[in-house]
């Protein structure tokens, strides 16, 4: 695996909303074929790190580097960077309301594959994928994410990354609301996206997602910063110890060194 | 057009007596209709110009209308050209078979009615109003008797100046899923009428009278045509009644697609009687000016209402649309639903008025009007109102004037669609919620695709 190439390095990364600064020096390098799981508290700066890499117009990168693939991409709108293979499964999605969600995959399928996908071809595709998330056919006619259950919202958001393949797939809380059939149809469809061309970052509070879907590395947020990183045993500590516990490691060592 | 489209000499802003009785002549109508103009007439003489300090016309560009520049429209000849409007033409491919189609033409001076044999078979009517005057004239001299609603300005210029314009009738049991389409085509301009003044006024009055336990389903669609390069003032000012009988349902679907140049001045009725219920969604996506006044009047137990909009602006067009919702009896519904996206310049404003008698205990109103503003110099307002004497009702009401959310932009940027074409599907899905409301099928697409093309339109 150390032979593969990296598909995301972030460099000292420093961000600010409304000039307030969040991220406040993140190091991170993903290669492909890695599971990474971020985990940290509420607040520590998590969610603003995957809004980051997509893109989103409120959160400023004031220096440091976000390299997707070798290629800068903090000046990049999010359709490109969706475009070049980055995808968000968000933690709470917004409701299109008035659009199916049968058009929208197919729409935003089209727009990420840059081909118009004959419409027999991809709802075979999207049928098989429907069947093993355990999503019924009623939900295509429904309303994007409108009057959905937190559940029903995160099959969708697997549903469409999914669909539309991507090289550097980050999931954002995807385990937070779901129950525990849930958790494990979810898990299968995250693990069904790894292969050795792609790279998933896992942003979680709990250690119950990794379970199912086993990290290569785990790093522990705090702060608007990576504070320290391990094995997939870390979150397992993470757990039976609580952040309390990191906190006070990072402190010892401080001191020791 | 070899014929002037005009009545000689006869301007909007100075009605002669004389001229409403040569108007009766022309038509071959009876006394009592005549005399229904001519009290109409008086009546339009006291009746004071609206203006922009009046509380429903404060949005409305009625001082940019020069009454002494129209002339009304000389009834139109029967007749088939080879042409038909494209609006009519798409309207008709996208609609399950259509029963009847009506058009009133005045683009190219001439109108047409055709029925299905279905529905003759059924006895419903469908016939330009001049002949049902005669044919139908017990049916129309009690609906004319019995009228009640808001009177003004323009509401008395068509009842005084009334031309053309449809008679439907249903009779009692009879369920008619293929729609009427009614279309009333004018010209943008109307320099093919020489003589000054040269501006055209049509006056279309629409009866439909639905009998107990009847139901129709009635398709409009007033649209314009360039006809010449100068342009002139057109202004169309309709009167359309639903007489709904207990029981009974009519689904109505509206549009208006007009030129920059049209003014359109529109008032709905509709008598709801016991059981009976109005389904009445409304299209607005072009004109200078629309006003449009949508009355809903809720006669007798266990009547209902549902007042739905849809109204897409560009350019420097305007919209008024005032809903008016009327409990005038126990247990009666209303839900009025409008939406409204604005681009460029264009400006619109609802007004929307829940009013309950004192006799209409457990009313249930609700009413919604939601603006997306999606250019930096388009504006919106809505002012929903309650009046309520009852006090044994549930009536609330939502208004919100937002540009498009960041949110949802976001998240489908994400999904690797650009912000044109977020936004795009953002307003598509805007309106799509109130038009998969109409109950007549087929509608849907010809509206959807219509305020498609409108997104399209720089």
């Amino acid at each position: 695996m150390t032979a593969q190439k990296p598909i995301l390095e972030i460099v000292d990364l420093h961000v600010n909303v409304e000039d307030k600064e969040i991220l406040k020096g993140v190091n991170l390098t993903i290669k492909a074929g890695e599971i990474h799981a971020i985990m940290g508290r509420n607040g520590s700066g998590k969610s603003t790190l995957s809004y980051t890499v997509m893109g989103h117009p409120r959160y400023k990168v004031t220096s440091g580097k976000m390299l997707y693939k070798g290629e800068e991409i903090s000046q990049m709108s999010p359709d490109e960077r969706a475009k070049l293979g980055i995808a968000l499964a968000f933690q709470y999605p917004v409701a299109i309301p008035g659009v199916s969600v049968s058009n929208f995959l197919r729409k935003t399928t089209n727009a990420c594959r840059g081909r118009e996908i004959p419409v027999k071809e991809f709802r075979q595709e999207l049928k098989a994928l429907m069947a093993k998330l355990g999503v019924k056919d009623e939900f295509l006619s429904r309303y994007v994410n409108d009057g959905f259950s937190g559940g029903e919202k995160k099959r969708l958001e697997i549903l469409q990354l999914s669909l539309l393949k991507p090289s550097l797939a980050v999931l954002d809380e995807t385990d937070s609301g779901l129950d525990i059939d849930a958790l494990k149809t979810v898990s299968e469809g995250v693990n069904a996206m790894v292969s050795p061309e792609t790279a998933i970052l896992l942003i979680t509070h709990y250690q119950r997602m990794l379970d199912y879907v086993q990290p290569d590395f785990v790093h522990v947020f705090q702060d608007g910063k990576i504070i320290t990183s391990g094995g997939k045993e870390l979150a397992l500590e993470l757990e039976s110890r609580g952040y309390e516990w990191v906190k006070d490691t990072t402190v010892n060592q401080t001191v020791s060194v | 057009m070899s014929e002037s489209l005009q009545v000689d000499n006869l301007q909007v802003s100075t009605i002669a007596r004389e001229k409403v009785e040569d108007l009766c002549r022309l038509n071959g109508e009876p006394n009592w209709l005549k005399e229904k103009r001519l009290s109409a007439w008086e009546s339009y003489l006291q009746c004071p110009m609206p203006t922009v300090k009046d509380e429903d016309w404060r949005a409305t560009l009625v001082g940019k209308l020069d009454l002494g520049k129209l002339c009304p429209a000389a009834p139109l000849k029967e007749g088939k050209t080879a042409s038909t409007p494209d609006l009519l033409k798409a309207a008709l491919k996208d609609l399950a078979k259509p029963g009847a189609v009506y058009v009133e033409d005045y683009a190219r001076g001439q109108m047409s009615v055709s029925v299905e044999a279905e529905l003759s078979t059924a006895k419903v009517v469908v016939s330009p109003f001049a002949q049902a005057v005669e044919s139908h004239k017990d049916v129309l001299e009690k609906l004319f008797a019995e009228k009640r609603g808001i009177q003004d300005k323009f509401t008395l210029m068509n009842e005084a100046l009334a031309g053309g314009g449809l008679f439907v009738h249903v009779p009692k049991n009879t369920r008619v899923e293929a729609p009427v389409v009614m279309m009333l085509n004018l010209p943008e301009n109307s320099t093919a009428a020489t003589k000054d003044p040269s501006g055209l006024a049509v006056f279309p009055r629409i009866i439909i009278n639905v009998e107990e336990n009847a139901s129709i389903n009635f398709v409009s669609i007033v649209a314009s045509e360039k006809t010449a390069e100068a342009t002139e003032t057109v202004l169309a000012a309709s009167v359309v009644e639903f007489h709904i009988a207990a029981g009974a349902k009519v689904s109505v679907a509206e549009v208006t697609n007009l030129g920059p140049e049209v003014f359109f001045v529109n008032r709905v009725r509709a008598y709801v009687a016991r059981d009976a219920v109005i389904d009445f969604t409304t299209a607005g996506l072009g004109g200078k000016q629309t006003k449009s006044d949508i009355e809903t009047i809720l006669m007798d137990r266990g009547a209902h209402a549902a007042v739905k909009g849809v109204v897409f602006g560009g350019g420097a067009e305007r919209y008024a649309y005032n809903t008016i919702a009327e409990h005038a009896a126990p247990d009666t519904t209303s839900n009025i639903n409008f939406r409204v996206a604005l681009k460029d310049k264009s400006a619109s404003i609802y007004q929307g008025i829940v009013k309950v008698d004192k006799v209409a205990q457990r009313t249930d109103a609700y009413q919604s009007n939601k603006n997306l503003l999606l250019g930096k110099e388009a504006k919106a307002d809505s002012i929903p109102k309650l009046e309520i004497l009852a006090d044994d009702v549930k009536c609330s009401h939502g208004a919100t004037v937002s540009p498009v959310d960041k949110e949802q932009l976001f998240y489908l940027t994400c999904r690797g669609l650009t912000a044109p074409e977020a936004e795009e599907l953002i307003v598509t899905g805007f309106f799509q919620q109130v038009l998969d409301t109409i109950p007549i099928q087929g509608v849907v697409n010809f509206l959807a695709a219509l305020t498609s093309d409108k997104l399209h339109k720089s």
